[in-house]
């Protein structure tokens, strides 16, 4: 699926962040014209959303994560071992607590890069270094759809 | 107006890259790996996984190097089969993870490995409200990275210990095109062949070649004596074979030392190779040397 923007005759492009997908119902991606910088949104339902998962696909990109060995089920194993854990690479230098780490674990693989990249721009650009459940609130907000 | 072919990639996800990378990644697995082959049974709870493990290790007294991939995700045993432990420590680095080690050098890769403990279940971290949704997609994520990520190294034979049900063959068959065969297993009763008819139907509506059926629990017999008798009543499990044009391939009694054996991480067939039930697995092993050949 590609988007194209009419009035520019231009691709528009991923956004890789600034959407934060709802955990347990839909997907929603955002998409730029990168001359005119106009935006727009594909919201697809939960079925929809399923059948671009099973490709094995992350959507804005693979991720250290996904191409890391076991990487999805390292990240996605409810109680794996230890060393399943420590196999999965840390994509950055930021503080989760435990209740983020559930919450962001809960975002379904394909899409959970992007909703992590979203919280560690909106962290970031404010200097937060810790997220909490509070702050992912607030992203989802401020930033989410 | 551009139309869909005039824009390159896709926009920044680069979904076909992604896909042929895993494509690539599963290549380069499976090409170590002379042999692949399922064992399956439309039925649960006839035997499939002691009866894998036990030809793996028939196949490595003959000389070949085995592997056993065990594809049900949420009822595993081969681990506990072969005597790999709960506590046994992954290894795992940027090449992938090593297999489990488990008795005669049969290399194995199990969901109950990554567990952090023998009783936890499979169970993933979306939102429990999400996972009927994502349960199946999840699952074959897993299988695919199960066969995938493992370093199996070269192999003669990869031994695919398939869960009850004849869905997960599309994974497999998906993951693994070039796969050799399909060996189905039933016991005799009329309920298992009634089902197994339904999974041999429906490999052969898929073109998965079926190397034959094996009649498994097909007669007691008794460890001291050895002498056989009847343990289910039902119809020849060969005139089920005959109706589906299928080969007929093995009839293997039911010993309790396999049990036994199994459940102290070992494996019957190779204490006990000259018994009715060891000959008859050698039976089997040979009919899919034969078939492969």
């Amino acid at each position: 699926m590609k988007f194209l923007c009419i009035p520019c005759d231009t691709q528009m492009e991923t956004q890789v962040d600034g959407i934060m997908p709802e955990e347990n119902k839909n997907l929603a991606m955002k998409f730029k014209c990168k001359k005119c910088g106009y935006s727009i949104a594909m919201l697809t339902n939960k079925f929809e959303t399923e059948f671009v998962s099973k490709l094995g696909v992350e959507m804005g990109g693979a991720s250290a994560e996904g191409k890391a060995p076991l990487g999805v089920v390292s990240s996605a194993l409810a109680e794996g071992k230890e060393e399943l854990k420590k196999a999965a690479p840390q994509a950055d230098d930021l503080i989760w607590t435990e209740e983020a780490q559930e919450r962001i674990k809960k975002v379904p693989f394909f899409v959970r890069n992007m909703a992590k990249k979203t919280v560690i721009n909106f962290a970031l650009e404010r200097g937060i270094t810790t997220i909490d459940a509070k702050l992912m609130d607030e992203v989802r907000e401020k930033v989410g759809m | 107006m551009k139309t869909y072919e005039d824009l390159a990639g896709d926009g920044g996800s680069n979904i076909v890259e992604q896909v042929q990378n895993l494509g690539v990644k599963l290549r380069s697995r499976l090409d170590k790996i002379k042999y692949k082959i399922c064992l399956m049974s439309g039925k649960g709870g006839v035997g499939k996984s002691s009866v894998t493990a036990n030809i793996a290790a028939c196949l490595v007294d003959k000389g070949y190097t085995v592997g056993i991939l065990d594809a049900d995700l949420n009822g595993p045993s081969i681990a506990h089969l072969l005597g790999i432990s709960p506590d046994d420590k992954l290894v795992i680095d940027e090449s992938g993870i090593q297999p489990g080690n488990g008795v005669h050098g049969i290399r194995i890769m199990s969901m109950d490995m990554l567990l952090s403990s023998p009783d936890q279940p499979v169970m993933w971290t979306e939102n429990a409200e999400a996972s009927a949704v994502w349960v199946s997609t999840m699952e074959s994520t897993a299988l695919r990275e199960l066969v995938a990520d493992t370093c199996w190294g070269e192999l003669d034979f990869l031994l695919i210990d398939m869960p009850p049900g004849s869905d997960r063959i599309d994974n497999i068959r998906g993951l693994i095109p070039e796969l050799s065969g399909v060996v189905e297993i039933t016991i005799p009763s009329p309920l298992s062949q009634h089902i197994v008819s339904k999974s041999i139907t429906k490999n052969s509506k898929m073109g998965v070649p079926v190397i034959g059926l094996v009649e498994n629990m097909a007669s007691y017999v008794c460890p001291h004596c050895d002498k056989e008798g009847e343990l289910f009543e039902g119809d020849d499990v060969e005139t089920l074979s005959t109706r589906k044009g299928i080969p007929f391939i093995g009839k293997i009694p039911f010993d309790t030392r396999v049990s036994r054996k199994t459940d102290s991480g070992g494996l019957f067939y190779m204490e006990h190779q000259e018994s009715p039930t060891g000959k008859a697995i050698c039976t089997v092993a040979d009919a899919i040397l034969n078939f492969i050949k």
